[in-house]
């Protein structure tokens, strides 16, 4: 059967892209060295494939159709579309891994849920910037949408609950395969909003805490009361709480945490130590 | 509230070829949408506050950058809204 070999937490963030060369050496220190690391540690697992949980932002999906949770099945994915990305990444398209994909879904289905599928999906800058600054692509990947842009959002119990199936799918997965889970995005951050640039460290701190307690549902319960208080990018901490379902919900390790406002976001990495799994 | 004619006018316009042609005459692509006229004055007039109750707020940003106006400005109008626009 497969395994799972590892389960990470990397922000994203278009500045870390388009205005780098704003951002102040000490903070691009504290990036380049964050993802150096989540980097080394996902090469040392020595993957396989590579489910990566991220929103879609506005790029495979409009309020025309607006899926929960997308699966990308196909064998093949487009790289990003947004230009500012197309210049800094270096792959047009990117390897899926349509056997996984296709036995997550099944497992998801036979698990009560229903997630929408996509057959080449575009992966954006919050798949493609850990895929770039951790220098892991192109590693095979199952591309999991979960819509943390627009209301209403899946609640933060259902993503926890996501990430067990994800763990189940796997352990389940015929085969010898090393799999490993990233959840993009978060920590805190404001886009589009009055409060667009605030980055609320309390809270991050608050979160990080949440997530090293390892109380599964103290933290869904202070997400679900915080999450409609603090900055909308703040919702993508669903993909984290994704994978911290992955992991059992304990084991998570710190790698950085750097509120960063040049690019406008609470930064954090993430993996999970998953000898400490229940 | 969303509107969705001005969510997809704003979705549109991340193909770079439509935004360099909204750039180039905004009636013309302006136009092809069934936009209230309210909603249309407000995109004419880069109504910041207005046009945030009627869209998603990361296709606002992104419209708002393709339109051209500075960073600066806009954050200056979007923080003048003080509301809550998710």
């Amino acid at each position: 059967m497969a395994e799972l070999a590892g389960v990470y937490a990397a922000s994203h963030g278009p500045l870390i892209i388009r205005k780098w060369a704003q951002v102040t050496p000490e903070h691009q220190q504290a990036l380049n060295t964050a993802f150096a690391e989540l980097g080394r540690r996902i090469k040392a697992a020595r993957l396989d494939a590579l489910v990566i949980i991220s929103p879609d932002h506005w790029v495979n999906f409009s309020l025309a159709h607006l899926p929960s949770i997308c699966v990308g099945v196909g064998e093949i994915h487009d790289g990003p579309n947004e230009p500012w990305m197309m210049q800094e990444f270096p792959h047009q398209t990117l390897p899926g891994h349509p056997q996984l994909a296709h036995h997550i879904l099944e497992t998801a289905l036979e698990s009560g849920f229903e997630p929408s599928v996509s057959h080449r999906m575009i992966l954006d800058h919050g798949f493609c910037i850990p895929l770039l600054k951790a220098g892991i692509a192109p590693l095979p990947i199952v591309p999991v949408v979960f819509n943390d842009i627009e209301p209403p959002f899946p609640s933060v119990s259902r993503c926890y609950a996501w990430g067990e199936m994800l763990s189940r799918a796997i352990a389940s997965m015929p085969g010898q395969l090393r799999v490993g889970v990233l959840g993009s995005g978060g920590l805190s951050h404001s886009i589009g909003e009055a409060t667009m640039g605030l980055i609320e460290e309390d809270f991050d701190h608050e979160c990080i805490d949440h997530f090293q307690r390892g109380d599964a549902q103290a933290l869904c319960k202070f997400l679900t009361q915080r999450l409609p208080q603090v900055g909308n990018g703040a919702s993508e901490i669903r993909n984290w709480v994704a994978a911290h379902g992955v992991a059992g919900g304990r084991g998570f390790e710190l790698i950085n945490y750097s509120a960063i406002p040049e690019v406008i976001v609470g930064c954090g990495f993430a993996t999970w130590d998953l000898g400490k799994r229940t | 509230m969303r509107d969705y004619w001005l969510n997809k006018l704003f979705f549109d316009l991340q193909d770079p070829a439509k935004a360099a042609e909204y750039r180039a005459g905004r009636a013309q692509v302006l136009d092809r949408y069934t936009l209230k006229p309210e909603v249309r004055a407000a995109v004419e007039a880069d109504d910041v506050g207005y046009l945030a109750t009627l869209v998603n707020p990361y296709l606002l940003r992104f419209y708002f950058l393709v339109a051209g106006m500075p960073d600066d400005e806009f954050l200056r109008r979007i923080r003048a809204t003080g509301g809550v626009n998710g």
